[in-house]
Parts: structure tokens; sequence; C-alpha cells
């Protein structure tokens, strides 16, 4: 009788103190706490997104199609998959977004990684200058590159537009494959974010414990073998990670493609939006279906995966390649010369629009006449409409690029102290409790907005917000709260990445002296990751600073930097746009000085040394 | 994997709950109606003193397709101040691109107050059927403006026009060659410069109207006019289109309007901003490139030794030129129906619509037409864009020289939008024109 009873209060304690104990370790309430939320911001606008699918919009195909002018139907798929249009509003975009995506996995990694490799593994001449200069186009907005490319190799004979550059001085006409369509664009996109796979494969390298490579060498094994075998395989997390992420940011990416005319599902999104809205819907779920993929194969892939770890606190030396005395300084060279015409040439020409009487109008190159050149754009202070100003004074006294500016640098700092904390934790709380499925789930709920591309999350949070219960259109708080969704997989990435390679018998010995969570994070954890947990806040901020696809539906067009660049850049005020670009550059560069010089870590030193 | 599906499902279908449409409720005149059946009864100074007690310290937050809306609310607060010095009113005005405008409308429409006080927007199709049949916006007809129209706010059916615009066609003209018919702009070879069709719908509308029965006839008489030669490769779209005007229910002629609409959008370039077509053609390096651009775009340009307004020529300024010379398309002017300042809304139109210094913001450059035909006459005496090109006595840019809204719809052929005509044929034609292989470079 006594057992009977006694029985269920044994459980009921026993089950009180799996909890009491489970609970007791930090990373596992931050696990709990983290699976509520991420599963709320991550689920909820993907079912609004489907749910506008099924929506009658009034003014479109779908009110056309169904003679109603409200309710919810299945017309919008029926018309999507099966009209005389299936072709090209779904196969052809979805092709195209495919290759796209597919071609800047491969550009981004191959020169991203290579010169990670360089950088880190051998004894590169210039290492410090290269490293710096090579995250520019990273900061710099993805289509500015696209211009550029545009203003490098567009022809009358070719583009039917006025000469560009190589046309004007040279004669050279590109043929139309190099001028606008997949090549362009996966090249523009690839050289976007080659430094994305540079800080994350560059931080590996950097960190590598070189026992294995060194045994290697004293067996004789031959260089290649000792790439192929030991070096890759330990950068192999890096690497899929720059996959993953380079893929779900290239399938999104909706102003490079715009610009260099190839048709993927984001630009046909924002083009159908207008007509066919619940069809354009259906392209968001598309694409999310991706994002959807790409964490499965993930899944998979960390099933499969050993065991990184390259920290083991036992072993600090990084065996450099010779690239021998002329090597170092010829291949220095080529590195220089390639990414000026991807970061500092952009620059230059920015510089140089905001000087030019009409867009585009070179006039002082040909005939050295300063009266080719102008100050208007810059000292304008008066609302006026003759010589191409639109009403808009100067960029010294426009105030809504300043108010923009602003608004730009509130949703970054936001985004960036949420998305980097959250994210640091999860990556943290992640690395503690790996292989559990509560850990995975965390990690999956947190990672799958990055992999979702960022014009389907816009459209998503779009739909959700702007309802009427809830109406955030054109706020701060929505802008933030989809920068902090989309970016929390910055940090968490980083910091996971980073943290699976700390031995767990360093916390453990600290937790054997009964040193509290918070000191051995200020003191252990967070200073021997410092670089990798630095640029899990400066890579929400950096991108938050430019970001277009995601934040275009949210606000309108002065709101923020982004929004306000690409506007003149449609109007083709390109003096403003440019002007707008390069207050951008000298934003995160100054930045990035301050953190240096606050921190001792920057975004290049992530890669670099 | 299963247990987390069946998670993320649940919570799916529990969130989705959330998200149902609120209840509707039962349409009634609103604030705003009440306000604007007022003011349809106003004088302009009237409503001004009503605007004055109404935003004296506000924030006026306009959108518009126009971007000299931005130049046009300083002087409107100009004038308030000649009734009321102490008056002050800040203002921000919004031009989105990409037909975003509705979007960004729509959303805010869901507000119980609005952000945007008015807008002044074009595309009369889609006006009518996401705008005004949800109730988005609201008309407002100024006594002013019903009097010079010879009509009342009660008789007037449609929407309030600010002005007609006109997108003409404009070649650079440092080579040899001249357009002196429509159908050359469609040749084998040519790629004109044009705003892209799918961001900006107002220019897919233009190709609509190609396909009514008198635009049509227009294209027929042009094509006529061509040689044989000329014909001969035109001629086979022509007959190829034949079969597609029935399955599209338009009439025989219509042929025409298609066969032009196929040639135009597998040939065209696509770009932007009219902006960016004005600055390419006018630069000296655009040998024999065309665009079909708005042509108040020349006002912008500023003289350089590779750019001039004299290196470019309207089309239809041609003696002897055939065909459509050009598309006329006007903007409108609405009252959101959540508009935070409605009297303001109402005060700002009329003084707009119904003075020549509200219009001036577009009045003082050519290609823009005013709907009120006393506004009208008051700007082309003040501005005088008949000698636009005029330095002193003497003729210096003899394409800035505006013919005038009468010449061009009579004489240079304008094609005019008609909102209802665009509206049917936005799914059948416009469905057909999606089909089309768009021109992606050489």
């Amino acid at each position: 009788m006594n057992q009977e009873y006694a029985a269920p209060i044994s459980v009921f304690r026993v089950r009180l103190n799996k909890l009491k104990t489970f609970f007791s370790l930090p990373h596992n309430v931050i696990l709990v706490l983290m699976s509520v939320i991420l599963t709320i911001t991550t689920v909820l606008p993907i079912v609004a997104i489907v749910q506008d699918t099924f929506k009658i919009h009034q003014g479109t195909i779908d009110q056309f199609l169904t003679k109603k002018t409200s309710g919810y139907t299945l017309v919008n798929y029926v018309d999507l998959f099966t009209s005389r249009l299936a072709k090209t509003n779904l196969w052809i975009p979805l092709a195209n977004t495919l290759l796209l995506a597919v071609g800047t996995c491969v550009v981004a990694l191959l020169f991203g990684g290579i010169v990670a490799f360089l950088i880190t593994r051998t004894n590169l001449a210039c290492k410090r200058y290269i490293s710096s200069i090579f995250i520019f186009p990273y900061i710099m907005p993805q289509w500015t590159l696209a211009v550029v490319w545009q203003n490098l190799f567009n022809s009358n004979a070719v583009t039917g537009t006025s000469n560009g550059l190589l046309a004007s001085l040279f004669g050279l006409q590109m043929p139309a494959w190099w001028c606008r369509g997949l090549f362009p664009s996966v090249m523009v996109l690839g050289l976007h974010y080659a430094p994305f796979a540079f800080t994350l494969i560059g931080s590996i390298f950097r960190n590598m414990d070189a026992n294995l490579e060194e045994a290697a060498t004293i067996l004789d094994t031959p260089r290649w073998k000792i790439l192929t075998r030991i070096t890759l395989p330990m950068v192999r997390p890096a690497i899929l990670s720059t996959i993953l992420l380079v893929f779900g940011s290239a399938m999104g990416s909706y102003p490079v493609p715009h610009y260099l005319n190839f048709t993927t599902l984001a630009t046909k999104y924002v083009t159908m939006n207008s007509k066919y809205t619940g069809e354009a819907s259906i392209l968001a779920v598309i694409m999310m279906a991706f994002g959807v993929s790409i964490m499965i194969v993930n899944q998979s892939a960390l099933k499969s995966r050993k065991n990184y770890t390259t920290v083991s606190g036992k072993s600090g030396q990084i065996s450099k390649i010779n690239l021998g005395k002329v090597g170092r300084h010829v291949v220095a060279w080529i590195l220089i010369f390639l990414t000026f015409f991807v970061s500092l040439f952009p620059i230059v020409s920015f510089a140089f629009e905001t000087f030019l009487p009409n867009p585009g109008d070179y006039s002082f190159l040909y005939t050295g006449n300063t009266k080719n050149l102008t100050l208007k754009w810059w000292m304008t202070n008066e609302n006026i409409t003759e010589n191409g100003m639109y009403g808009q004074q100067g960029i010294l006294y426009n105030d809504t690029i300043w108010r923009a500016f602003v608004g730009t640098m509130v949703v970054s700092v936001a985004c960036a102290l949420l998305a980097g904390s959250i994210g640091t934790i999860v990556g943290y709380a992640v690395s503690k409790r790996r292989r559990t499925r509560l850990a995975n789930y965390v990690n999956n709920m947190a990672f799958l907005p990055y992999l979702m591309p960022s014009i389907a999350v816009g459209a998503a949070l779009f739909v959700l917000f702007s309802n009427e219960r809830i109406n955030l259109f054109n706020t701060f708080t929505l802008l933030i709260i989809a920068g902090t969704i989309k970016y929390i997989p910055f940090a968490s990435r980083n910091v996971l990445n980073s943290m699976l390679q700390i031995s767990p018998e360093i916390e453990e010995s600290a937790m054997i002296h009964n040193i509290s969570w918070f000191k051995r994070m200020g003191r252990i954890i967070i200073p021997l990751q410092k670089n990798s947990i630095i640029s899990g806040y400066m890579l929400p901020f950096m991108t938050c600073l430019r970001e277009l696809s995601l934040f275009m539906l949210l606000c309108v067009q002065g709101f923020i930097l982004s929004t306000t660049l690409d506007y003149f850049d449609e109007m083709g005020l390109y003096a403003f746009s440019s002007g707008i670009n390069l207050i951008l550059i000298v934003t995160l560069l100054i930045t990035n000085t301050v953190v240096n010089v606050l921190t001792g870590a920057s975004l290049d030193k992530t890669a670099g040394d | 994997m299963k247990k987390t599906l069946s998670l993320f499902l649940t919570l799916a279908l529990a969130l989705s709950f959330l998200l149902l449409p609120a209840p509707a409720v039962q349409a009634e005149e609103s604030e705003v109606d009440k306000i604007i059946a007022e003011a349809q009864g106003m004088s302009l100074e009237e409503l001004a003193k009503k605007a004055i007690e109404e935003s004296n310290g506000a924030t006026f937050y306009g959108v518009g397709n126009s971007s000299r809306g931005k130049t046009a609310l300083p002087l409107f607060v100009e004038y308030l101040q000649t009734i009321d010095p102490s008056y002050k009113m800040d203002f921000e005005w919004q031009q989105p691109k990409n037909n975003k405008i509705f979007d960004q409308l729509t959303a805010d429409s869901l507000k119980k107050t609005g952000t945007f006080t008015m807008t002044l927007i074009q595309d009369g199709n889609q006006i009518q059927s996401k705008m005004v049949e949800p109730g988005i916006l609201k008309t407002f007809i100024p006594k002013d403006w019903a009097d010079a129209n010879e009509t009342t706010a009660e008789e007037y059916k449609g929407f309030l026009p600010l002005q007609t615009l006109n997108k003409v066609f404009m070649y650079n003209t440092t080579g040899e060659k001249k357009y002196m018919n429509c159908w050359d702009f469609v040749a084998e070879g040519e790629h004109g410069l044009y705003m892209d069709i799918d961001s900006e719908i107002v220019g897919k509308n233009f190709l609509y109207m190609l396909t009514r029965e008198d635009y049509s006839t227009w294209l027929k008489e042009a094509f006529d006019e061509l040689s044989d030669e000329q014909k001969a490769y035109i001629q086979p779209t022509i007959d190829e289109m034949a079969g597609e005007t029935d399955a599209l229910g338009l009439e025989e002629v219509s042929k025409y309007g298609l066969a032009w609409i196929k040639l135009w959008v597998e040939s065209y370039n696509p770009v932007t901003d009219d902006g960016p077509i004005c600055n390419t053609l006018v630069d000296k390096s655009a040998t024999d490139q065309f665009g079909l651009l708005v042509y108040s775009k020349l006002r912008s340009v500023e003289e350089s030794d590779s750019v001039s307004r004299n290196n470019v020529q309207v089309a239809a300024y041609n003696d002897g030129y055939k065909g459509i010379g050009g598309y006329g398309y006007k903007h409108y002017l609405f009252v959101t129906k959540n508009s935070p300042l409605p009297w303001t809304a109402c005060a700002f139109i009329a003084y707009m619509t119904c003075t020549k210094d509200g219009f001036s913001a577009w009045g003082k450059d050519m290609g823009g037409y005013s709907a009120n035909p006393v506004v009208a006459k008051e700007t082309e005496e003040e501005y005088q864009h008949a000698k636009g090109g005029y330095e002193g006595d003497e003729n210096v840019y003899d394409v800035m020289n505006d013919r005038g809204y009468d010449w061009w719809v009579d004489q240079g052929k304008l094609v005019l939008e008609d909102p209802e005509y665009c509206a049917s044929v936005a799914f059948t034609v416009g469905s057909w024109i999606e089909l089309l292989d768009k021109y992606s470079g050489k």
C-alpha cells in the first residue's frame, strides 16, 4: 500500500529532479527558450505567405478567373502550373534561379576559398592589404557591381545603349552573353559573396591545429594529398556553411539579375506581383521550399559529419606554404590587380560619377575640359527641377538621404545587436548539446530564415504584418524584426563553427574548478573565439546597411539608404546613388576601424592575419 | 524528423487562425467621404482656410508617380501663408518605383489613420481595379475645376486628372538615320529604348491601346505608306496576327496593333526609367538610337561637350512623318480613404488643379498639359512652351518647342490611355503579351 502510494511521488520527484538538473545547465535554458521564440518567428511568416497563395486579390488574375473579389481559391496554383504562361512565369525562372545559385556558390567558393588559403596558409606578400581590400565587394550593395559591370562593358553595338568605358576608350565590344544574363549575374554575385567564403573558410584556416598537417609532412606525404585528405576535410564544415548561406542568398537576390536582365524567381516575383499577386506568392513559397530542402540536406550532412576539433589548446603552430621569393610577390600582384577592379575601381567610379554634369556623361575624360565637371550633385541647396536635379537637393543638403542614413543606422545597429547576441548564444548552446534533437531543432529553426531567399522572407513578412490586426508596414519595428530573424544565422553559424573547434576539455576543466557560467563565457569562451563572435555582430550590421531584397517590400523608398539608393539608381540619378554608396563604404570602414581599435578584432582579421 | 514535422504543422495550423482576415465591416460613409462631399462645394480659398485649421504644424506625407509633388508642396505652403503668415507645415513626398505605389497604398489603407494624405497616381487600369473599387482612394472634384470644365462634381464621372503627359518617339540625330513612320521603330534590326513594361505598367497600357480599333486603324494607315521593301519584313507578322484577333476578341484591323506590339516587345531594350533613356539619347555616342520616353525629360539635360539637346529629334516633328507619334497618359489625384489630413488634401488638390502656380511644378516644362483649360491657357501664356527652345529670338533647340496638347492629339497622333479599355483587355491581350519573347540583347 505504502509502496503503491510512494511510487508516483518518487516518479514525480525523479522527473522533477531531472527537470531541475536539465534547467540547471544554462545552455538547456537557452535551447528551450529559443525553440519557442524561433518557431514563432519562422513558422508564422511561412503560414502567412502560404495562406496568401489561396487568397483572391482584387484587380488581379485570380479575381478575373474566379469572378470574385474576395475569398479563397486554388486558381492561382492551377493557372501558374498549367496555363500557357507556365513556362514563362515558372519553369524558366526556376531553372535560371538554380543556375544562378549554383554558379554563384562555385565562383564565391573558388575565389574566396583560394584567397583565404593564400592569406592564411602561405607566405604571400601584402597580406594585410589584400585581406582588407578583399571584403569591399561585400561591403558594397550587390547591385553596384552590376552597375559597374554595365558601365564597363555595355556598348552601342551590342546592348543598344550608349557606350561603356571599354567601348568608348578602346572600341572593345563584349558579346551579349558577357554583358547580360546568366554569366554577368553569376560573376557579380560570386564576387560579391566571395568575401563571405573568404571570412568563413579563412577563420577555420587561421585557427586550424597544424599537428595533423605537420605529421603528414614528416611522413613525406605529397602536398596535394595533405590538401585533399587533411586540409579540405578540416574546412569542410566552413565550405558547407558557405554553400548553404550563399545558395540561399543568391537565390533570393533581386537587384543583380534585375539590372543584368536575367529572369529569376525573385525578379519574376516582383514583375508578377501587381497582376498575379497570388501566383507571385507561390513563387515565394517555392523559394522557401528550397530553403527547407537545403536545411534537410544540411541536416543529413551534419549527421554524417565527423568531429572537426581544430582548436585543441595543445598547438598554436600553423605551417605555412612557401610560395617562393618571386612567387609570393607575383601571386600578390595578381590578387591586387583583381581586387582593384572589384573593390577600388567601383569606389573611384562612384566618386567620379558625382561630378559629372549628366549621368554617364564622360565628356571630361575625352576633352579634359573642367567645364564638363560639376559640384551641383553635392552643393545644390534649393528645390529645383532643372539640370536633372528632379527637385532633389545636393547630397550634402539632401534631407531624404540623411534621414535615410539615420534610419539605416538605427535598423543596422539594432539588428546587429539582436541577431549577434541571439545567434551567439544559440551557437554556443547548440554546440554544447550537439546531436540532441532539441539542439538540432533550434539550430534548424535559427538557420531556416537565412536559407529562405530574402525577397520571399520580405514578401512573407509584408503579408504577415500588413493587415487589419497588425500593421507594421514602413516602421523600424518591422525592419528590425525582419533583419534579426534573417541574420541570426550569421552569428549562430559563425559561432557554432568556432565552438565546435574548441575542445570540450577546456570548459570542463573550468567547470571542475566551479567557475560560473558567466565567468567561463567571459574569460574563456568569448576571448578564445573573439573574432568569430565579433564577426557575428559585424556581418549582420554590414549586411543590414545595404540590404535591399529583404527590405524593399517592407518600407517606402526614403526610409533607409538601400531603398533610397535603389530608387536613385532606377531613376538613373547615378550621382546620388554613387554618393550614397560612398557614404555606406565610409560608414563601414569607420565602424570596422572603431571595432578594431576597441576590441582588436575586425572583419578582415577574421580571415587574415 | 517526423516529430519535428508534426510539431511544425500543428503550429502552422494554430498560427494560421491568427491570420484569418478581420470580419468585414459594413461599408458606410466615412469621415473622409463626408469631408469630400462638403469640400466639393467650396472655393479654393475656403478650402485653404480649412486646411490651415487642420494642418498648421503638422507633417504632410504624399505619395505619387511624379517626383514633382515635392516641388508643388512648398508652393502650396507659401500659398497658405498668404492667408495665414504663421502657417507652417512639414512635408515628405515619396515616389515609389516598380509599381510599388499600389502595394504601399494598400498596406497604408489597412491602418485606422493612414500615413499618406493624398496621392498623385497613374495607370487608370490598376487604379480602377485595385484602388477605387476596394474604396482605398476617393475622388475629390474641386468646384473651380468643375466650373472650368463646364461640369459639376455630381455630373462628372471618372477620376480627377491633373494633367496629360506624353511619351514621344525621340531619336539621336548624330547619324544619318531619320524615322519617318511609326513602323520604322519596329523595323528589322531596330531596338528602341523603353521602360520595361513589367516595371511600369502604364507602358503596357500603351500597348493595350494599340489594339483598339481606332488606333489599329492609324497603324494600318501608316503601314500602307511604307515601301514594298519595308512591308516585306512586317507583312508576315501582320498575317500571323490575323489568327490571334478572334481568340483575343478584337476587331480584324487590330492585327496591325498586335503585329506592332509583337515586333516592339521582341525588339525593345528595357530600361529602368525614362531618365536614363534620355541621358543615353542626348549623348553623341548614341548614334541612330531611339526611344519612347516622357517628353519633359529633356528639361533635365545639361549641355556639355558630349551631351546636347540638339543631338535628338522628336520623330513626330519631322515633316511628312506618318503614324502614331507617342502615347498620352494621365496623372490622377485622389484623397486616401483614411487620410490623416483630408481638408489639406482637398485644398492641395484644388491648388494644383485650379491655379497656374499650383500647376507650375509641371507646367513650367513642356510635355505636361493641365486638365483644367483655364490653367492650361495661363500656363502656356506664362511659360510659352511653343518657343521653349528659343534663347531670345534665336531657335537654339528646336526639339524643345512643344507643339501643344491639341497638336499632339490631332497631328501628332498621340495614343491616349483609356482606363476602361485597358482593364477590359488586361487579362486577354495582356497575357498574350506576356507570352512574347522579350529582347535580351544581340
